[in-house]
């Protein structure tokens, strides 16, 4: 498993601000170069969908030390809960989204009181059998949500209310909002008050109650809010898409998917998702048109496969780690000692 | 020795602990006043750790309570134990190895400073254990006497009213064990109620006003350094002989 990048990361502090900006102006830039077409365009948006999923999971599993193997269930149910309110109810996902985020954050909190008692490999089991269920559990009320199927929902072209377009550019702009918010939440976490103590629980329980913190509390609320992020994640998926199926929601390959960019780019780092999303796209990609024109049927899943071995054994903490452990710190930053109290 | 009932911080009355069918603690009770020094002492296995881990609140007592300040703490949670101004280190440092040594302080200050001034109270601690140079170092940068100094820190940053150290002094050269002596004694000095765990008995006989020696869970005797020094029980205990307490 990945670890925490410790130590002097002056990139962690500094540069990952610096990659952001890079990441907007270039989003920014893509429907203006000469080959930004609608292909192109999708692309930048799965990647900008890879990485706020990324960003989300990174905040429990990153930042809190909970390595959730279950949040498909809160993918699903932002993609589920907003797509069966559109369609039954015709309520907008503009405020479908808040109210599938609501009934994620209530999810979160059942799963919570429920796998907070446990720890490590028992945790991230439970996660997975509680993600699977979901997915059962949406095969068999097919009534309801589609079955095997899936959900799609109603088409109405391009309609700006009903969060809609038949062109991807509007999905560009609500997907890069969205990977900037999360990634100041990360920031303020890896910084704040809150986050600390967060931080404190994920590199010893007994020690952060020892200095104080409601470790129960403080581990549910940090699951809380990352399901929220997940589930609004969820529901970009579904309106760009169109469409959810139990297996792309619940399963255990979307789990894993949404953990891919944290780990690749660095857990527990504003910057890492970021990074790793991207490098899951580009190979992804690459490897798509590798295996289309040399007839490899399943080269990409082997390439994400010799990634991940790649990192497990050479860059456990990420390619942030990587780079941090081989470049010393420009300028320690100032200590609340030197500056002054504010 | 009398105190009046003010002056005790923390009251401990027939703990018991069992792990299976081994009796880690066996019906202890003892009282710590307000200021002391006090050292927790006994063969490996005596019950010493278990004892700091009740009275932390870590591990629940099978039987028996726990008063700090004359309220009863026994089901207490530890973080509200610590909120309280219950204090402790560890027998191993436990560092949050991600954060920075005037993070690991400023965790226990934002929950334990009452009036939001926790920034304030970080500053203060890191210079009264003369931490400020290694304040934005990780705790993998800095010397192990530091680290000992930083868990210091971090147990009594905020509210803190008892400190309970648990080989505070392992590992560490005569003069490095020396500082740390020195900076304990000064919070002493401050106010701060100490008990402490320790292998190097000619440190806790420095340090402690009084002593409190258990053996296979039964504490055998309780007093003054040089009175305990002289215990035949205690020598027993030591040093092996006849002694063993009533099953």
């Amino acid at each position: 498993m990945a670890r925490v990048p410790r130590g002097n990361n002056w990139l962690r502090e500094h540069a990952t601000g610096t990659w952001l900006i890079l990441l907007v102006l270039f989003v920014a830039s893509v429907p203006l170069l000469p080959f930004g077409n609608n292909y192109v365009i999708a692309i930048v948006v799965r990647a900008l969908l890879f990485i706020a999923l990324g960003q989300a999971w990174n905040v429990i599993a990153g930042i809190g030390g909970q390595m959730s193997l279950g949040h498909g269930v809160f993918f699903g149910i932002g993609a589920y809960a907003t797509g069966l309110l559109f369609n039954d109810l015709g309520l907008t996902p503009w405020i479908g989204a808040w109210a599938a985020a609501v009934l994620a954050a209530f999810v979160a909190l059942i799963i919570g009181i429920i796998t907070f008692r446990l720890r490590g490999i028992y945790f991230a089991l439970a996660t997975v059998v509680i993600s699977l269920a979901f997915e059962k559990l949406s095969r068999y009320y097919s009534a309801f949500t589609g079955g095997d199927t899936g959900l799609a929902i109603h088409f109405r072209g391009t309609a700006p209310a009903v969060m809609q377009w038949r062109e991807p550019q509007a999905f560009l702009w609500i997907t890069l909002v969205v990977v900037v918010v999360y990634f100041l939440i990360t920031r303020w976490l890896l910084k704040g008050d809150f986050g600390l103590s967060l931080q404190a629980v994920r590199d010893d329980e007994e020690a952060a109650a020892s200095a104080g913190v409601n470790v129960y509390r403080t581990k549910i609320l940090a699951f809380l809010l990352s399901a929220v992020m997940t589930s609004l994640a969820g529901t970009l998926y579904l309106q760009f898409y169109s469409s959810i199926d139990p297996g792309s929601a619940f399963g255990l390959s979307q789990a894993i998917q949404i953990q891919l960019p944290a780990l690749i780019g660095g857990l527990a780092t504003a910057g890492g998702p970021v990074i790793g999303g991207v490098i899951m796209i580009v190979l992804s990609e690459v490897t798509n048109i590798v295996s289309g024109k040399m007839d490899w049927p399943g080269v990409d899943v082997l390439a994400y496969g010799l990634v991940l071995l790649f990192i497990v054994f050479k860059a456990p903490q990420g390619v942030i780690g990587l780079i941090t452990s081989r470049r010393p710190p420009r300028k320690a930053p100032d200590s609340m000692a030197t500056k002054g109290v504010q | 020795m009398t105190a009046s009932t003010s002056d005790v911080v923390l009251e401990v009355d027939g703990l018991h602990r069992q792990f299976g069918g081994l009796t880690a603690l066996r019906d202890v009770s003892f009282s710590v006043r307000r200021q002391e020094v006090v050292g927790l002492i006994g063969p490996n296995g005596a019950g010493k750790s278990t004892m700091f881990e009740v009275i932390s609140g870590n591990i629940s007592p099978s039987s028996g309570r726990v008063e700090f300040y004359g309220e009863d703490i026994t089901s207490i949670p530890p973080y509200r134990r610590r909120r309280s101004g219950l204090c402790r280190t560890f027998q191993k440092i436990r560092l949050f190895n991600a954060l920075t040594v005037e993070q690991n302080i400023a965790v226990a200050a934002q929950q334990c400073v009452a009036d939001g001034r926790w920034k304030e109270e970080v500053v203060s601690v890191l210079e009264k254990l003369r931490l400020t140079a290694q304040a934005k170092k990780f705790p993998h940068e800095i010397t192990l006497p530091d680290r000992k100094k930083v868990e210091i820190g971090r147990a009594i940053a905020g509210h803190c009213r008892l400190l309970m150290l648990d080989e505070s002094l392992s590992g560490l050269t005569r003069d490095e064990a020396d500082e740390i002596v020195e900076e304990i004694l000064a919070l002493n000095r401050a106010g701060l109620t100490i008990i402490v765990v320790e292998h190097v008995m000619p440190v806790v006989m420095a340090m402690a006003q009084r002593l409190i020696v258990l053996q296979h869970g039964s504490l055998i005797a309780d007093g003054p350094p040089a009175q305990v020094a002289a215990d035949p029980v205690v020598i027993e205990a030591y040093l092996g002989g006849k002694h063993r307490p009533a099953p």
